[in-house]
């Protein structure tokens, strides 16, 4: 799928510098404290500590079964931590079932995209942003109809405008990482925990999804990224978080850490599971 | 002594469903199908012997082979004819079970209008009652029943921690990935699963034959059992459900001290329900990677 | 019209009831139950109890009934459907097979083996039901009502949920939605409308006993689904008029011996539930294999 940069300039507003979101001006959407877990002797995360400010787009990186996704499990309640808090603008996440920490405005996709297969791409993003669990939706057919308008602009940003009524499974790649971005934009989360949501795009595609990403900061949601591409990454970080063996090993500014000879070692050499 | 005998027939019946239980608990350990006709295996296998040393007066060891043959061969078609085409396409549990269940209803009726709907039973000596002491009645079979599970069950044991093939079916549940980067063909384990777990139903076939009696529908019956007896015991492990069978066994002629029959069905799903609301994992809890 | 086929009619009309409802569950929420039969059975027995106790007016039946059914379920789905989907099938058994022994034991309720007999007829405001065309419109009115409470509660929102629910739960879950609640919704909506059939069969027949609400009935409609088709409305109406009239259908084949009509019937819908399952998972009236291309 390839997307003319005429789509991108639809998209695009204005960018952010990195300077401007420093973290000496930010608020802190998500605060990390000493989480651990271990799954039968196993450390998946060891004392994690981390803050993940607002209206920014921070970066996990490290090697493989460093724990990126064992920490976005236990951030979104999939998996209970064994010490440690998680504090989501103030209010601590820890105990609470998965639905719920998602309702209070934290969300994410899956490194497996885990798409409603069998429903339409319209559908899937309709659900996302349907909020209640009962046989109606509260304000009746107004709002209805102010979904449906909002699900055909975000189809629309996302370029599966033509694919509205063909169901997910019959996506191809590309349009399906979209469709798992879709879903996530059309509920009203402020903060987005990616798993790898570009990964195996291809350039044209890469832009249309940088700009996506921007433009969702811009409008003031927070972004935590897992990922490994390192043309991406030093794109859009404005922040990055360096993990491996599970800890923490390093955070701060992309041009601090991406120079950094030893982070570099560890990223391409050593710790290979 | 009425609940000493409770407890002697409990025991019998026991072993007898954790015998069924093993089979499934390892078809269903190692492959995942949710394989529902295991009893319509078990139907096969018991109406087979039955037909063989009764209606055809043969030795018992020759109906005994006939209805090895006759479990593993329905096993290995329902696997190939049923499981794998499906499987093929879309494979959700839901697909399998249903069809599963349909076998069940098939060879549930065509038995019942080959052998009829009655209660059958399979004539031995070896079920005579004799009192062992005062109120107290057994009979040699019990004794063959305990002798024989004991010694599947060691074997079974032996065969899935020493040998090769033992080891690559428990590790199939676990991380099919890793059997395939050892050469192995899942497949092909697969239907080997599907023979050892389909052979290990006819001993309790036959001993239910001689004990309680057959009729078409106790193939759904002894499912129940040997679902309950794996859930409750835990995926992956057999002698989780071989000790639930049993105490399911146990526990269905205990309760006769109180109750009437009617309830001792019942007693098996109390035991899943418990079991299910306070310790969703099962009894003995393997660690598998999801 | 024909009594007979007024009567094949009714049936029709009750077993599509049956199905419409179960879909909710199987097709839709892609909960699968063994249960139905049991939420029939209250159906069907509150509904006499009620009749031949209180009042025969069909509206305050139609609401004990449904009401009763409905909150059972919801209190038997609230701990059961927290367990795993596989799990979920052997608990629905076990709830089937308690009901069937509770509807056979507790005699001063549902008259035990024997079951009831004598139900009265059911009235309405302008008088009672009792010609076999009444009853047609009666149960064919039933059925439509049903389908299209369903209809607009499955394509709305809380479609969209339950679909979501059946095709990811994990992901239904990251998003928001209380999945616990919603197949608990789902299972109260599925038995409470299922009572509707009880309550107009228990009232066609003036007779009920055990054995129309056992483990076969289960699969009985479970099979009229899943030939019919999950995933739509129409499916499993389709569903139950084949097998409602398959009865029929095979006394008319001269070489089948009468005593054996019944087993045959199972072994034909045993088939065609294998068949089904290999060749068209959609069902008749569903989509064909090419599922398969969207892998």
């Amino acid at each position: 799928m390839r997307y003319g940069s005429k789509e991108a300039e639809n998209v695009v507003t204005t960018a952010i510098s990195p300077a401007q979101a420093s973290s000496d001006t930010a608020g802190i959407a998500l605060r990390i404290s000493n989480l651990s877990k271990s799954f039968g002797g196993l450390q998946a995360i060891q004392d994690i500590t981390l803050d993940l400010h607002t209206g920014i787009i921070t970066s996990l990186v490290g090697p493989n079964g460093a724990g990126k996704t064992t920490l976005f499990n236990t951030i979104t309640g999939h998996i209970k931590p064994d010490t440690g808090t998680v504090q989501f603008e103030g209010r601590s996440l820890v105990g609470l079932p998965p639905w719920k920490i998602a309702r209070m405005g934290v969300m994410r996709t899956f490194q497996d995209l885990r798409l409603f297969m069998h429903m339409s791409v319209e559908d899937n993003v309709l659900a996302a942003m349907e909020p209640r669990s009962w046989f109606w939706q509260p304000a009746g057919r107004q709002a209805n109809n102010a979904r449906r308008e909002r699900t055909a602009a975000i189809l629309k940003e996302t370029g599966l405008s033509a694919k509205s009524g063909s169901l997910a499974g019959s996506l191809s790649y590309a349009e399906r990482k979209f469709l798992s971005l879709a879903r996530i934009m059309a509920t009203d989360a402020r903060l987005w925990l990616l798993d790898e949501p570009a990964a195996g795009l291809d350039p044209p595609s890469y832009e249309l999804f940088q700009d996506l990403l921007r433009n969702q900061v811009q409008r003031g949601i927070s972004v935590c990224i897992i990922e490994h591409n390192l043309d991406i990454i030093t794109a859009i970080s404005d922040r990055i978080a360096f993990l491996d063996q599970g800890r923490v090993i390093a955070e701060g500014e992309p041009s601090k850490i991406l120079e950094d000879p030893k982070l570099i070692e560890i990223y391409f050499g050593g710790g290979q599971a | 002594m009425v609940l000493l005998q409770l407890l002697v027939n409990g025991i019998q019946t026991g072993t007898i469903y954790a015998l069924t239980a093993i089979g499934f608990a390892l078809i269903f350990g190692s492959t995942r199908i949710f394989h529902f006709a295991h009893g319509a295996i078990f139907v096969i296998a018991a109406y087979v012997f039955k037909f063989v040393i009764g209606d055809l007066s043969l030795h018992w060891g020759i109906a005994s082979i006939a209805a090895v043959s006759a479990a593993v061969l329905a096993g290995l078609l329902v696997n190939f004819l049923i499981y794998v085409p499906i499987q093929r396409h879309e494979g959700s549990y839901f697909t399998v079970f249903v069809a599963s269940f349909g076998v069940v209803i098939v060879v549930q009726n065509a038995i019942a209008m080959i052998f009829g709907r009655g209660f059958v039973a399979i004539e031995t000596s070896l079920s005579n009652a004799v009192e062992v002491f005062s109120g107290l009645f057994m009979a040699p079979l019990f004794g063959i029943v305990i002798a024989c599970s004991a010694i599947v069950l060691t074997g079974l044991h032996l065969i899935l921690t020493r040998t090769h093939f033992g080891i690559a079916l428990r590790a199939l549940s676990q991380n099919p990935e890793l059997v395939r980067t050892f050469g192995l063909s899942t497949r092909r384990l697969s239907a080997y699963a599907f023979v050892l777990g389909s052979a290990l139903v006819v001993p309790a076939a036959i001993f239910t034959g001689a004990t309680s009696g057959l009729n078409p529908s106790i193939g759904l019956h002894i499912m129940l059992i040997s679902l309950v007896a794996t859930i409750a015991g835990g995926i992956g492990s057999i002698w989780g459900a071989a000790c639930i069978a049993l105490a399911i066994g146990v526990a269905e002629n205990l309760v006769l001290w109180q109750l009437d029959t009617q309830w001792s069905e019942a007693v098996a799903f109390a035991f899943l329900l418990v079991f299910l609301i306070f310790r969703p994992a099962g009894l003995f809890r393997l660690a598998s990677t999801h | 019209m024909s009594v007979y086929l007024l009567n094949i009619g009714v049936f029709i009309c009750i077993y599509g009831i049956l199905a419409l409802t179960l879909n909710v569950l199987i097709g839709y929420a892609g909960v699968f139950t063994l249960a139905h039969a049991a939420f029939f059975g209250i159906g069907a027995y509150v509904a006499t109890f009620v009749a031949m106790n209180f009042s025969a007016s069909l509206v305050i039946v139609l609401i004990a009934s449904v009401l009763t059914a409905g909150i059972l379920s919801l209190i038997i789905a609230l701990p059961a459907l927290r367990v795993r989907d596989e799990y979920f099938v052997v608990i629905s058994l076990a709830i089937q097979i308690l009901c069937v022994t509770v509807f056979s034991e507790w005699r001063s309720f549902t008259g035990g083996l024997g079951g009831i007999v004598n139900i009265p007829l059911p009235e309405l405001f302008f008088g009672t039901i009792s010609t076999p065309m009444e009853f047609f419109l009666l149960a064919l009115g039933c059925m439509a009502v049903i389908t299209v409470i369903i209809g607009l509660i499955v394509r709305g929102s809380f479609g969209r949920s339950l679909m979501a629910v059946r095709d990811n739960e994990s992901a239904a879950l990251a998003l928001g939605k209380n999945v616990a609640r919603i197949k608990t919704l789902a299972a109260a909506l599925s038995s409470g409308l299922a009572a509707v059939a009880g309550v107009v069969y228990a009232y066609y027949l003036s007779f009920i006993n055990v054995q129309s609400f056992t483990l076969d009935t289960s699969v009985l409609v479970m099979a009229m689904v899943i030939i019919g088709g999950t995933g739509t409305m129409f499916g499993p109406i389709v569903g139950a008029a084949l097998l409602t009239m398959l009865p029929n259908a095979l006394s008319y084949v001269p070489f089948l011996p009468p005593t054996e009509i019944g087993s045959i019937q199972q072994i034909l819908y045993g088939l065609a539930m294998i068949l089904m399952m290999i060749f068209r998972p959609g069902g008749i009236v569903g989509r064909s294999r090419s599922k398969r291309d969207e892998k």
